[in-house]
């Protein structure tokens, strides 16, 4: 992989909480995932490599640029497509004119051009039947894919996406992870979240996160693996499962060190992923 | 910093050009957002409204609703007329634009733009800028408003650049005052209530410092308005230093608002003290009171016209006029001629002196009436004309013709006034409405005052009718009666009841003692 973002020992405390923990990591083109709990540091690392806070500690550059200096920073956000985790949005504002105007903020200012490129995403992300109607009478699945084409608008070179299916339902997120893997054609984005089927079926690689550290980078058949003969089927519960729950078909499904003689389950990637997380609590047991 | 070997620094996709990113393109990306920014504020209710509406009063005034004085405008006075208008204006700019700037923060995208190249302190200028085309509307109505007053063939006098710069500068400074007031107090609500303080805070201060000159010209609009219109050389305003110190504001609370919002580049520093010495400078050129050199040309001008007239003749009589009104003693000879020409006696072919007299030493507010000439034969024009300006004027010429002076039309108090309105009204073109026009209260019934440049007539409720009947018939058949009779007629011993009768109109009821022909008004 040719990386196309590098960031090295970027530490960020937020009064007594250490949000982000000595953060290394190397994004290329794709679609990569990142996953983790509630306050494992994701949004944190996120709006870092957005220019939106600084690092504390450590250094980072996005294709090839430093925001380190005044100037360096300025070519990060020219090169970046930010949708933030609760997106705002100016409600009074057509589609259209919402993202002409976050346009306008990435110094698109050629007007022919502008508008020519605000149709340009707002198709690409299926709007453009509604590009003229007001945000507050759009849908949250809509308004969720105008944040989108706010982000794509410009054609970032770096695309941050901070839990963009939250909130949506089946049909608008299998939607929305289409436009997703569309985006990440040619460029680099960094998804962020709970949804270990996103991953599964967009990312083609993941980094799990917890405690502000990363707990796992590789692919997601990689972390799957991590699950390989660790899951098993039982009638009861198996006390010696580190997590286990009852599934459709009535039967058990347990995570962890199987007994002899296991029925053993092919894994999935949240296997994998509750079994990293597992680790890093045993260790902190330990 | 480091970066990993091999590294991409290249934007992959490239669906649109990408910016330049040197020192145009951000400019280019502000003026981008002004012109969004404007057409926002362009569309927001209370903008249009108060822009329709004042679109819409200064096209009524101008094709409408004027009066007969706005065919005859007094420059001087007419640039300065355009000031106050645009306040609702400025006040609809402030509030919107106030809150213009707070919708990102209101809509939670503050911290989502926060992140894209052009940077808060620069949307802070776009802001600012986006006022430029209300400015700009607002410059074309002021400069429509002055240029169809300086085209009309009545027009005397000079006006100035500065004074009509107030009314452009004032909604700009209102925008920027929104803007500044948003990155200070990025609260919504702030601004109505912000517009209410400070109105009461000017009219708290302009009570407490009683008017003073310096306080004053602090507001963005001072309009000074008095009974009588100045020639330029008495007006003695400010104007030059009173645009500079607008202008130096504006610029100075727009920097102030681009160094609360981040933008301590050495530009904007270097402009903010630019600005702030402009201010500075304005204020203190419009600070210092009214120099004793003017008010003792006041003085002159009020006191002694003469030093300062320009005098010609028409026909028998003469004209004196203050510089720029000397085109306009044609209109009043004309006034005069048509007057004299009904007049019996020796007043048809008396030779008059018409003088324009003010009372400046009041300053440019005041309201002081002008005292009534003693000389024979001298009748004072005032600096306004047209509308009842013209009636005004003809009681004036011919209560002198009637009583020799204007200080003896003041005393009169009997029947004479039937003539002298008659021969003041009768010349007018529509000679029952002047009679409503010039009676103070605006009615053609019962005893009334009516007005003129210096003395007012008395009129009983009898003279009244009189007057009326009068005014009904043919000028001429009463022309002829009056020529007739002109000895009695300007006789104050004279009733009432022998006028109607000289003048063949039939009179009923009882008349006060100034019908009498007692000569006393205290009975009216």
């Amino acid at each position: 992989m040719i990386p196309t973002v590098s960031a090295s020992g970027l530490s960020l405390r937020f009064g007594g909480t250490l949000a982000l923990d000595d953060v290394s990591l190397r994004l290329g083109e794709g679609v990569t995932g990142l996953l983790g709990p509630n306050g494992a540091g994701k949004t944190t690392l996120l709006r870092v490599l957005a220019t939106a806070v600084p690092a504390d500690r450590g250094s980072f550059t996005v294709l090839g640029h430093d925001p380190g200096t005044t100037a360096g920073r300025l070519d990060v956000r020219r090169a970046l497509g930010y949708l933030p985790q609760t997106p705002g949005f100016h409600q009074d504002f057509s589609a259209f004119e919402f993202v002409d105007y976050v346009a306008i903020l990435k110094e698109l200012t050629d007007r022919t051009a502008r508008h020519r490129e605000v149709r340009r995403v707002l198709e690409a992300v299926g709007l453009s039947d509604v590009r003229g109607k007001r945000i507050k009478r759009l849908s949250g699945g809509m308004r969720q894919r105008v944040a989108l084409a706010a982000a794509l608008v410009g054609d970032p070179g770096f695309l941050v996406l901070d839990e963009p299916t939250v909130g949506l339902d089946p049909e608008q997120r299998m939607r929305f992870r289409e436009l997703i893997a569309q985006a990440g054609e040619g460029r680099t984005v960094l998804l962020s979240t709970h949804q270990t089927e996103d991953v599964a079926m967009l990312c083609h690689r993941v980094i799990v996160m917890d405690a502000g550290r990363i707990r796992f980078e590789g692919t997601p058949a990689e972390l799957t693996e991590r699950a390989a003969g660790r899951v098993w089927s039982s009638t009861e519960r198996d006390p010696s499962a580190r997590a286990g729950w009852r599934t459709g078909t009535g039967a058990f499904r347990n995570v962890g060190d199987p007994p002899e003689g296991a029925d053993l389950l092919e894994p999935t990637l949240e296997d994998g992923y509750l079994l990293t997380l597992d680790a890093r609590t045993a260790e902190v047991a330990a | 910093m480091s970066a990993g070997t091999d590294t991409i620094t290249q934007a992959a996709p490239t669906g649109v050009e990408p910016p330049a990113g040197g020192r145009e393109s951000r400019s280019a990306a502000v003026l981008a957002l002004a012109r969004f920014e404007a057409r926002e504020l362009l569309l927001q209710i209370p903008v249009l409204v108060f822009l329709a509406l004042y679109v819409g009063y200064a096209g009524w005034r101008l094709f409408i609703g004027g009066d007969g004085e706005d065919d005859f405008p007094i420059l001087q006075n007419a640039d300065r007329a355009t000031q106050p208008t645009p306040m609702l204006l400025a006040v609809a700019v402030f509030v919107c634009v106030n809150r213009a700037v707070l919708r990102s923060r209101r809509q939670s995208t503050d911290q989502h733009f926060d992140i894209l190249p052009v940077e808060h302190w620069r949307r802070t200028v776009a802001h600012a800028l986006s006022v430029l085309p209300l400015v700009a509307i607002t410059a074309i109505v002021v400069g429509f408003q002055y240029t169809w007053a300086a085209l009309k063939p009545g027009a005397v006098g000079h006006g100035s650049l500065a004074e009509l710069l107030v009314g452009p500068l004032l909604v700009l400074l209102a925008g920027v005052l929104g803007v500044l007031l948003a990155r200070v107090i990025p609260v919504g609500f702030v601004a109505p209530p912000f517009v209410i303080g400070a109105f009461v805070l000017s009219t708290l201060v302009s009570a407490l410092t009683q008017g003073k000159h310096w306080v004053r010209w602090l507001g963005p609009v001072v309009t000074e308005e008095g009974a009588d219109p100045f020639p330029s050389e008495l007006l003695g305003r400010p104007a030059a230093w009173h645009a500079l110190y607008l202008a130096g504001l504006v610029v100075l609370l727009l920097c102030v608002a681009v160094l609360v919002s981040g933008g301590r580049t050495r530009l904007v520093k270097s402009v903010t003290a630019l600005a702030l010495a402009a201010t500075a400078v304005g204020v203190a050129g419009q600070a210092p009171d009214e120099p004793a050199s003017l008010i003792a040309a006041r003085t002159k001008a009020s006191v002694s016209p003469e030093k300062e007239q320009t005098c010609v003749r028409h026909g028998r009589s003469t004209y004196c006029a203050f510089p720029e009104w000397t085109g306009r003693t044609a209109d009043w000879a004309e006034a005069v001629d048509r007057i004299q020409s009904r007049a019996g006696g020796s007043a048809g072919g008396e030779r008059l002196t018409v003088r324009q007299r003010i009372d400046a030493r009041g300053g440019l507010e005041g309201d002081a009436a002008i005292p009534a000439s003693t000389t024979p034969g001298h009748i004072t024009a005032g600096t306004r004309w047209g509308g009842n300006r013209l009636p005004e004027f003809a009681v004036g010429v011919a209560s002198v013709l009637v009583t020799g002076t204007e200080e003896e039309a003041g005393r009169m108090c009997d029947a004479r006034a039937v003539t002298v309105m008659w021969l003041a009204l009768s010349t007018q073109p529509d000679p029952m409405r002047s009679l409503r026009d010039v009676r103070l209260d605006d009615s053609i019934k019962g005893q009334a005052i009516a007005l003129a440049p210096t003395a007012p007539v008395s009129m009983s409720a009898q003279q009244t009718t009189v007057v009326r009947e009068l005014l009904q018939k043919p000028h001429y058949s009463v022309a002829a009666k009056v020529k007739a009779h002109w000895t009695e007629l300007t006789s104050p011993k004279t009733s009432t009841a022998r006028v109607a009768e000289l003048l063949g109109v039939p009179v009923s009821g009882k008349g006060t003692a100034a019908d009498s022909g007692s000569g006393s008004c205290e009975d009216q």
